[in-house]
């Protein structure tokens, strides 16, 4: 039995606990979750509050960074016990594949490293100093930024430590943090907060971590009535019942499902590179089985290079199976099995009616590409390693058609030559994507990126001015005026 | 065999009252050889999967079309043109629907007349019906609409009737309907969609009533809320129906049928749910790992297969989307078998299309 969450103050025995089971071949691991009651709620968002404001304020930027880094480089230590209670736990938990959760942790924690802090800060803030103190102002005047008192992250999604990039930029501005355990993966946030308490208890006396059951809307109610923001993530149906239970004055900061996708240019289609390209392809679909918001679920292929997009499915298919014995994918439920099947069934019975189309699978299902010369443009494909390569005269042809889902875009991984790169990043980024990257690079966005074009830091505080006019009548009051 | 002899032979296997193992398979196999004869769509597809006339062996090997591909495909056996019957799914999903052509409606009605009177009919020859679901006349691509239609004409007294028109759900002349069967003491048969026994259900509470119908009156719902009503879980569903209407939940019984299928199932009242579900002996099903095809151990979920004998002419064997697990004397029915639990951020079909009919 592990035991989740990270609840500073309240005794074990005082809280009930809901066990959660996961099961994975003949292993089975249960999970208690915290049940906490109102009065509970109450008492631990105002400790969290409280010490919020008496430590995290006292200590500067680098002092909290510094311990964050230490926590960090603790789960980068593969002799570290927490380190290896990650590797042999999450892939119980979440049902991917060991190795691919042991390499994707470690890529996944180099984001969280000093340096990488510092990025995230310099990003948002020309002036990292505006976090601990007030500071000059171009127009005149100072002016300091401050975190909220209570941050409430309510988590989402089964990618592994994917709450850390959130708790991580609520600490870097100083915000007293609660976050909500998703289901799914209850464990990483709690031992998260558990290492930052072996490192510096009062900074982790700042943290809770809890969870309530999904569609529980009196403990829900009773948390966002307590934040002053909120960051929620999930689908736009979850995100806009909490949206209706959010008190007005509080900030509201959705992260909404996502799609994305590749495009790869002619100019990389040549008989040299297109195998490494579509290896980089296969890795961004295979990794954490298109989970993420930033897994492709269509390529756009250029006609015209010596590599025809018809040959570049080919390729893909062919990585999608390599990955498939090196990476299993891990088992599915019978809902997402049906998905897939759906997707495929879908997919190749389009292929008898229409020869342009076709489908290349494994006959046990595990990845499926589909293939179309139609110019059907972007489509959800049935997750889990299956995905659709679209062929496509230019690659600009594809964006116009991407307009509709203006609010649904988010990465793009490209192959294409740096002109190409360019002008296609004007058109893209004016339909609504955020991100473009390298193939193979996709589900690993670098430090300090702009989450759905966002800002990590800059969303969570509220600037505090000291205005010209205050600085100079100020002067009037000095003790040493003349 | 010509469509006429094979007709003349299912008629006659529906009439036979029973069929064991060989006897489904010889009959599975002829309808299958029919199909493969006939239908190119349909054979294209079973080559695919290396399943020919030679390697066809036995009914389980019958390869099962998947119901998206009613959308995409003409599985008829009969040019289009020369089915004066075509039945459509209400699926609105790129507003494409899947069809079902009929060149006789034959068999479909044998299979429903039959099966229905088994099922739900119980000791009576005729009931008094209240039908809450457009006539066929209003919707003529409908197999619901055919089918309530059917039971009105072969198991409805002359004075059973619609409840729903242009003009919506008729409140008053259900009410109406329904005191006068308190009254009587004349058993009365409700029956219907499920949605628009939940629209009725809320009108009723509404006003405040309820009824207590006669001992042996029944309700038959089916199909599921579809967006067009509240979903509401069976448990809830089957007490309210039994708190409003008097009727006990063992009476309380719910058809599944589909658009692509020309036998219904039935299971026996809801007094636990979810209920046992099973077809007459022109009918099998399989639980299946839909990404496999493998059938999964028995007490596993999977998705549904269903081999109908009946529906001659497109394809007999449908994969359906339909999550289920095989029970004694059946299934149960569990909900869709798609994105029930998408876990990530990513995407999925359902939000990109509600996305897409947004803008």
């Amino acid at each position: 039995m592990e035991r989740a969450g990270h609840l500073p103050g309240l005794s074990a025995d005082a809280v009930d606990w809901r066990t959660l089971t996961f099961r994975r071949g003949a292993e089975t691991l249960d999970v208690a979750v915290p049940v906490l009651s109102e009065a509970q709620i109450a008492e631990l968002a105002t400790r969290v509050r409280a010490n919020a404001r008496t430590y995290l304020r006292s200590r500067t930027v680098a002092e909290i960074a510094a311990a964050i880094d230490r926590a960090v480089a603790r789960l980068l230590d593969r002799d570290d016990p927490w380190r290896q209670k990650a590797e042999r736990l999450l892939p119980l938990v979440t049902g991917y594949d060991a190795e691919m959760v042991r390499l994707g942790l470690t890529g996944y924690l180099k984001t969280f490293r000093g340096p990488e802090l510092r990025k995230f800060i310099a990003e948002d803030f020309a002036n990292p100093a505006v976090l601990d103190d007030f500071q000059p102002m171009p127009k005149g005047g100072f002016a300091r930024a401050f975190g909220p008192e209570l941050l409430l992250h309510v988590w989402a999604g089964n990618v592994p430590g994917l709450p850390l990039w959130s708790l991580i930029s609520g600490l870097l501005v100083k915000a007293g943090t609660v976050g909500k355990l998703p289901s799914a993966e209850p464990l990483f946030a709690g031992w998260f907060a558990q290492i930052l308490a072996e490192i510096d208890p009062q900074l982790a006396d700042c943290i809770a971590i809890v969870w309530w059951k999904g569609g529980d809307e009196a403990a829900e109610r009773a948390w966002l009535a307590r934040a002053d923001t909120v960051v929620a993530y999930g689908g736009n149906d979850a995100l806009e019942a909490i949206r209706a239970r959010v008190p007005i004055t509080t900030r509201f900061l959705p992260y909404g499902h996502k799609i994305s996708f590749g495009m790869v240019a002619r100019s990389a289609l040549d008989a040299g590179k297109a195998g490494a390209v579509a290896r980089q392809a296969a890795y961004d679909v295979a990794r954490y089985d298109q989970q993420g918001c930033y897994s492709p679920q269509t390529f756009f292929v250029e006609r015209g290079g010596r590599v025809s997009p018809r040959e570049f499915a080919g390729y893909l298919a062919h990585e999608l199976d390599a990955l498939g014995s090196k990476f299993p994918r891990r088992p599915l439920s019978m809902g997402e099995a049906g998905s897939v099947a759906s997707w495929r069934n879908a997919e190749e019975t389009k292929g008898f009616a229409d020869p342009s189309r076709a489908l290349l699978g494994d006959p046990a299902g595990s990845w499926a590409v589909a293939y179309t010369d139609a110019a059907d443009g972007l489509s959800p494909c049935g997750l889990n390693r299956t995905v659709t390569v679209v062929a496509v005269d230019r690659l600009a042809d594809a964006v116009p058609g991407l307009a509709p889902y203006r609010a649904f875009l988010q990465t793009v991984g490209i192959a294409a030559s740096p002109e190409e790169l360019f002008a296609l990043a004007g058109a893209l980024g004016a339909v609504g994507v955020t991100r473009l990257c390298a193939l193979g690079r996709m589900t690993a966005p670098e430090a300090g990126w702009h989450h759905d074009g966002r800002f990590n830091l800059l969303d969570l505080v509220t600037m505090t001015e000291i205005e010209g006019s205050a600085e100079r009548a100020a002067d009037i009051f000095a003790p040493y005026t003349d | 065999m010509t469509e006429a002899r094979l007709v003349e032979e299912l008629l006659a296997f529906i009439a036979a009252g029973e069929a064991d193992e060989e006897a489904f398979n010889r009959m599975a196999l002829a309808v299958f050889a029919h199909q493969f004869e006939t239908n190119a769509p349909y054979r294209r597809f079973a080559t695919q999967r290396a399943r020919t006339l030679r390697t066809v062996k036995s009914w389980r090997d019958v390869p099962a079309v998947p119901i998206s591909a009613f959308k995409d495909l003409t599985l008829s056996g009969r040019p289009p043109e020369e089915c004066p019957h075509v039945f459509m799914t209400s699926g609105t999903t790129k507003g494409v629907r899947g069809k079902s052509h009929h060149p006789t409606l034959a068999v479909y009605d044998r299979s429903m007349t039959v099966n229905f009177r088994r099922r739900f009919m119980g000791e009576f020859d005729r009931l008094r019906m209240g039908i809450l679901f457009p006539t066929e006349q209003a919707m003529p691509n409908s197999s619901l609409a055919h089918y309530l239609a059917l039971a009105r004409s072969a198991f409805g007294t002359a004075e059973s009737r619609y409840f729903v028109s242009d003009a919506g759900l008729d409140v008053d002349g259900a009410i109406a309907e329904l005191s006068r069967a308190e009254e009587t003491g004349e058993p009365y048969a409700l029956l219907g969609a499920s949605f628009s026994v939940v629209h009725l259900m809320d009108a009723l509470a509404e006003r405040g009533r309820s009824f207590a119908l006669p001992a042996g009156s029944r309700i038959l719902d089916t199909g599921g809320f579809k967006g067009q009503s509240r979903e509401m879980a069976a448990e809830e569903f089957y007490s309210r129906l039994s708190a409003t209407f008097g009727v006990p939940r063992r009476l309380c019984i719910n058809m599944y049928g589909m658009t692509e299928l020309s036998t219904q199932f039935y299971d026996d009242g809801n007094e636990a749910c979810p209920s046992v579900k099973s077809g007459p002996h022109w009918i099998r099903s399989r639980v299946i790992n839909p990404l496999t095809g493998q059938e999964v151990p028995r007490g596993s979920v999977g998705v549904l297969v269903h081999h109908d004998l009946a529906h001659f002419n497109c394809a007999s064997a449908i994969l359906t989307e339909d999550a289920g697990v095989e029970v004694d004397g059946g299934f149960q029915l569990l909900g869709r078998a798609d994105g029930a639990d998408a876990k990530g951020c990513s995407m999925a079909v359902e939000d990109f299309l509600k996305a897409a009919r947004a803008s």
